[in-house]
């Protein structure tokens, strides 16, 4: 992150040209305020304030307007374009923290004279709102279209609810809650110290000034909190949520917690609406509303933060404009917008535009930089890969080395399918261990359990003498268990440095985590590739690539799914080899089908079958029982035929 | 005695309607993974179809709700060719967007031609006397029926027919489905026109029953969704439990409170049962419709 750790890492020591220390500070200095925002927002900002009481009050009105809109699609930015939950419910958020306003404004604001409290107010109702959907969403595992459907679902029952509460009987304090009609005089933004009576609503120009601030700083919060850890640990959940499980990552938490973060962004937008026009009605909550939000980030570009406020200003000034030629068509105009964006521009406008100057410049820097080799990487300068990703294991909380693993007595039925009856296994200190089975004996299954994508109801599994039966794999991999599936799961759209980064636990102070990515990389050959997507990689450099993943998380067992699937025979060689190096201080797992990988490995075999351990033994005795041969040769001639 | 009976019969109202309103979303959902967000706009547009033929062309109301369906699935088809099709294979959130702004343009559209309000038709079939109160036999008993039979004639058409069978498979893994020769563009296209159907249907059987105006659908399509998201994967039978779940719990509600805690409630109801059975009512079935 600093110059100091720089200075060590051999990557960038190479590429940071600048000679003198003090040089150095300053320009990483520069580069890192410039990355969390802290440089050309405030220049703008600044700009725009000065600007601001010279226009007309419409201007300013609808900047004004514009600006509380802007925040909204900021707040969907982050959780759609950054975490890539997609939410309509951003809108309903919007109008939750403009009536929770409305309310606390109107109680307080003749005693204390002051709104300051109602914004806070405002943030922390929608926060709130955003905590409990966020938490029945994410903690009940809803996929992410069901996500957006219970999202909009939630909006228009708002839209319905808020309009039935017509009646004086639905007040609180002295807000009566109006159902169609709304709330009117709500007081403006009248910031200052409570009681004081110096205080006053702000003038047209000054809640303009207001906005511009609150928008500006609330950019700058966000693009901080994008770039921190926090951030990469979203952009993981973005690429591959289940990759973030098996690394450790509590996926639910994490979730929850940028959408309470967007929660609050988004109420206090409708704060900052509901004082803009002194008024709120549950129109606030229909389906055009929550269509607007979703249009404002499409045009803008889902993930560029500028784009909320570029959507906003493009979108709302053809809107506006097309108003003028004809009335009232609204729905009509953003319908026809949101399908053409979709159709022809489906990155938005913003990063349409980036791309195209990108790729002009990319085009140059791409000849000079990518002159690699993409074949696949040997065995022998894989290991000490596998050595510096493990030394990190040397300073972690765990004991180091091999563990326990064990199914007790493990039963898995799927709908009225029995698929497990019963399986007892231990696999216990250094060395490797087989688990095979003809096609249906439950392997795949006996897996999913082991890792805990499987609930059981009878049964257990242990895990270094804890009992782990009912823990989600976030906390298995915490407790040491490395897990690496058949298809290699990296995240695609992140670089090499940043997988790693993911995989060490991404702490900015562990910096010897840090060191063993940056490790890693050179011994791996990567090191012209470490900031480049994972995508580019070739398949095996993939593979190789996520075993060292799997071994910064310092696992004690390591569980491998078909190591050998889909590989030539060359690939296998090397894959033996890796395997039986990892069992030399690893537990390692290994659960195939393949009989010549086994054969291969030496290591002791435990055969499934039809739901139980039919025979554990050595790979020569197993091969040689008549019965299993029965069962092998015989299911599989009988497959033939 | 006759309180207990019409109680009954509200419940049954409030259960055949969220069955009805459901089918076609959950069809185009359970088979297709797409969310159709212009569902309403269909039930909506089935719903003038039999306003307009009623009122201005004299048809009779049975045969009015017999067009419905042809209307939206005719609609449902042109979406699906100029707009769903070049959208398949890329993310699902693209065609709920694209969907979404159809339901837009055909709400604006519907309110240039209809306006805001309409008047409404009479409600066939007359009322059934039980004691001191009347109860309406189309809402009480004509519905529920529409709608048992409605659900056991899905059943039969994706059960029995060839199509019904290709849907399926290619709802299960639509590469192996293509690999066998089937075309899947014209499954797409008839399981969408499908949905639509059923929506336009819903539409037109609730016409003589609920004031039809452009928004009709928005109305609806909130608790057509939570049913069909705590349905499950068994779309058949995942919306019939959900529907009896939920419009039992909104009925009762709403008629010891009011229609706003009705809805509130059901709503509740779904998150919770979203919160404790991510995969749906129907997820540990074994049934497959």
């Amino acid at each position: 992150m600093n110059s100091t750790t720089n200075s060590q890492d051999p990557l960038h020591a190479g590429l940071v040209a600048s000679p003198s220390v003090e040089s150095r500070h300053r320009e990483a200095f520069f580069s890192r305020a410039s990355r969390y925002g802290f440089v050309w927002p405030p220049i703008l900002i600044i700009v725009a304030i000065l600007i601001a009481p010279h226009l007309s009050t419409g201007v300013q009105l609808k900047w004004i307007l514009w600006l509380s809109f802007a925040i909204v699609a900021l707040s969907l930015d982050l959780v759609w374009g950054k975490a890539g939950i997609f939410s309509f419910g951003q809108n309903a958020l919007f109008g939750i923290g403009a009536y929770a306003y409305a309310v606390a404004a109107i109680n307080w604001f003749p005693v204390t004279f002051e709104t300051g409290s109602a914004l806070i107010v405002a943030a922390i109702v929608a926060a709130a709102f955003a905590g409990v959907l966020g938490y029945v969403m994410f903690y009940g595992r809803v996929g992410d279209v069901y996500l957006a459907i219970v999202t909009l679902a939630v909006t228009l029952v708002l839209y319905t609810v808020m309009q039935s509460t017509a009646g004086p009987e639905y007040r609180i304090g002295e807000a009566m809650l109006g159902g169609f009609n709304g709330m009117p005089s709500v007081p403006s933004i009248a910031l200052g110290i409570p009681f004081s009576e110096d205080n006053s609503e702000m003038s047209t120009a000054a809640l303009l000034v207001f906005a511009i601030c609150l928008s500006g700083f609330l950019y700058i919060a966000v693009r901080s909190l994008v770039s921190s850890r926090f951030g990469r640990i979203l952009a993981g959940l973005r690429e591959n949520e289940s990759r973030m499980e098996l690394l450790g990552y509590d996926v639910r938490l994490y979730k929850l917690a940028a959408f309470v973060i967007a929660g609050a962004i988004a109420g206090l937008g409708g704060a900052l609406f509901a004082a803009w026009g002194m008024f709120i009605n549950p129109v606030i909550f229909s389906l055009s509303q929550a269509a607007l939000v979703v249009i404002w980030v499409m045009v803008g570009g889902r993930g560029s933060l500028v784009g909320a406020f570029v959507g906003v200003m493009v979108v709302q000034w053809i809107s506006d404009s097309a108003n003028l030629v004809v009335e009232q068509q609204t729905p009509l105009i953003l319908g026809v917008l949101l399908v053409v964006v979709v159709l022809v521009f489906p990155l938005g406008l913003t990063p349409t535009i980036g791309k195209l100057a990108h790729s002009v410049g990319l085009r140059l820097r791409r000849r000079s930089v990518n002159t690699s080799r993409s074949e696949a990487i040997a065995i022998d300068t894989l290991l000490p890969a596998l050595s510096a990703a493990k030394e990190r294991g040397a300073r972690a909380k765990r004991s180091e080395g091999a563990g326990r693993l064990a199914a007790v007595d493990v039963k898995k039925q799927f709908g009225g399918l029995r698929v497990l009856e019963g399986v007892s296994l231990a696999f216990d200190g250094p060395g490797v261990h087989a688990v095979i089975g003809s096609n249906g004996a439950g392997k795949s299954t006996l897996f999913g359990v082991l890792t805990g994508r499987h609930k059981i109801k009878e049964g257990g599994v242990e895990l270094n003498g804890c009992v782990v039966t009912d823990l989600p794999t976030f906390e298995r991999a915490r407790r040491g268990l490395g897990i690496k599936l058949q298809v290699p799961s990296l995240f695609q759209g992140l670089t090499v440095r940043e997988n790693l980064a993911l995989a060490a636990g991404f702490r900015a102070s562990d910096s010897p985590s840090r060191h063993a990515a940056g490790r890693v990389i050179d011994t791996l050959g990567l090191a012209n590739k470490a900031e480049a997507l994972v995508s580019t990689l070739a398949h095996g450099e993939q593979q190789w690539l996520e075993i060292c993943m799997v071994l910064l998380q310092n696992p004690s067992v390591i569980l491998l799914d078909e190591p050998a699937a889909g590989m030539t025979q060359d690939e296998r060689v090397q894959t033996v080899k890796l395997v039986r190096e990892l069992g030399k201080d690893h537990t390692v797992v290994v659960v195939e089908h393949d009989m010549g990988f086994i054969r291969a490995l030496e290591a002791p075999v435990a055969m499934l079958d039809r739901g139980k351990v039919f025979r554990i033994g050595s790979f020569s005795e197993i091969s040689n029982d008549p019965e299993v041969i029965s069962i092998y040769l015989g299911r599989r001639h009988g497959a033939k035929r | 005695m006759g309180a207990t009976v019409v109680v009954v019969f509200s419940v049954l109202t409030s259960v055949a309607i969220l069955v009805l309103v459901s089918l076609g979303l959950a069809v185009i959902f359970g088979l297709m993974r797409i969310v159709n967000m212009a569902h309403g706009e269909f039930v909506m547009i089935g719903a003038f179809t039999v306003i307009t033929l009623v009122q201005t062309l004299s048809f009779p109301v049975w045969l009015a709700i017999l067009t419905a369906p042809l209307v939206s699935a005719l609609i449902g088809v042109v979406v699906e060719m100029l707009l769903i099709r070049p959208l398949y294979g890329r993310r699902l959130v693209d065609t709920l967007l694209v969907t979404f702004g159809v339901s837009l343009i055909l709400f604006q559209i519907a309110v240039n031609i209809f306006g805001t309000t309409s008047p409404g038709i009479a409600t066939p079939l007359g009322a059934l006397k039980i004691g001191t109160y009347s109860v309406s036999i189309y809402s009480s008993i004509f519905l529920p029926l529409a709608a048992i039979g409605l659900v056991g004639l899905l059943y039969l058409i994706f059960k029995r027919t060839r199509y019904g069978l290709l849907a399926r498979a290619t709802a299960q893994n639509a590469e192996m489905a293509s690999a066998l020769g089937v075309y899947s563009r014209r499954v797409n296209i008839s399981t969408f026109a499908l949905g639509c159907a059923l929506a336009g249907l819903s539409g037109g059987l609730l016409a003589p029953i609920v004031a039809v105006s452009p928004s009709l659908g928005q109305n609806y399509v909130a608790q057509a969704f939570m049913t069909v998201v705590t349905g499950g994967p068994a779309f058949l039978v995942g919306t019939v439990v959900a529907s009896a779940l939920l419009g039992t719990i909104a009925n009762i509600v709403s008629q010891v409170f009011t229609t706003l805690w009705g809805i509130t409630a059901l709503f509740l109801t779904a998150m919770v049962l979203i919160r404790f059975l991510p995969n749906g009512l129907s997820g540990s079935f074994r049934k497959q419709l």
